[in-house]
């Protein structure tokens, strides 16, 4: 009888779980493309930039923007997450470190792909060593090197453990990330909180309508963030599924 | 048209790691969602066996 009525109960608690996931990434794709609206559309132009090529170029900065926040935000999870894995020793904690670092990968890899294309009519060069863009490089460098480390290591106890361990560590990039426009003299403009690089090349002063978009396109990316951690963390859970059917599979 | 070329090609690569990022996720959970029937067919087999 048991049998015969938890598989009914689990696929109803799925087919339920189902929809309101199917609605949450609706609702998520819909706040983009309101997001894609508002940055494009909506936003007013910076008028102290010269060039027409420099001011379509600094509504990259709504995208921009946003998704470097999502990937901090992303990291500092998956660094947090790795802190109760180690003190709990429970696999959930591991699964969500995973996830976060890679939502926060793909989210940082739009920055680091956009940056430079904001870059090339601002600053008039791709690419150039500025402290921002270099510890940005390494930090996109170090959570690359997070998904390898976990790709090399066989036993599963030994990958979680390792991969928290560096997660931590790597996290220490994000504070230094965000403050190195402040810190040192560098092209990179600081447009929240500037402190002593309000001149940064390309900076722009923010009228109340760039911060409203802006404000709303990061409320956007966040929402983004966590539908995508949903569906990663889903597919984390059918991947041990996966693994316990094959242990019963090979030792039943 | 040539002034918005960099504007363009900015959320175009944004908008192209997020779908390649997608992509990847739903590809693996069907190759997943195989695995998982496939072995509750070997585990329901063994049981009737």
């Amino acid at each position: 009888m048991t049998t015969n009525t938890l598989p009914s109960q689990q696929s109803k608690t799925e087919t339920s779980a189902f929809s309101w996931g199917a609605a949450f990434t609706i609702f998520t794709g819909f706040i983009m493309l309101t997001a894609l609206y508002v940055a494009l559309v909506w936003a007013p132009e910076a008028v102290n930039l010269a060039s027409p090529v420099e001011r379509y170029a600094q509504r990259i900065f709504y995208f921009h923007v946003p998704a470097a926040w999502v990937g901090f935000l992303a990291f500092i999870f998956s660094a947090l997450f790795s802190v109760i894995y180690l003190i709990k020793r429970q696999q959930k904690w591991d699964a969500l470190a995973l996830s976060s670092v890679e939502v926060g990968l793909a989210f940082f890899t739009m920055v680091m792909l956009s940056g430079p294309i904001w870059a090339k009519p601002t600053w008039n060069v791709w690419w150039t060593w500025d402290p921002r863009l270099t510890i940005s490089t390494i930090c996109w460098l170090l959570y690359i090197g997070y998904i390898m480390l976990r790709g090399a290591i066989d036993n599963p106890e030994r990958e979680a453990r390792f991969a928290a361990v560096f997660a931590i560590i790597s996290s220490l990039s994000i504070p230094l990330n965000w403050m190195a426009i402040r810190w040192w003299r560098t092209i990179h403009p600081a447009v929240l909180s500037p402190g002593n690089n309000s001149g940064g090349e390309g900076g722009f002063g923010m009228s109340p309508d760039i911060r409203n978009a802006l404000i709303f396109c990061t409320v956007a990316f966040t929402i983004f963030y966590i539908n995508l951690m949903y569906h990663r963390v889903k597919l984390e859970m059918i991947k041990h599924r996966v693994e316990s059917l094959k242990q019963d599979v090979l030792y039943q | 048209m040539n002034e918005m070329i960099y504007l363009f090609a900015g959320y175009a690569v944004i908008w192209l790691a997020a779908f390649v990022f997608i992509f990847s996720m739903v590809s693996r959970q069907q190759s997943l969602q195989k695995d998982v029937e496939m072995l509750e067919q070997l585990t329901q087999q063994k049981q009737d066996s």
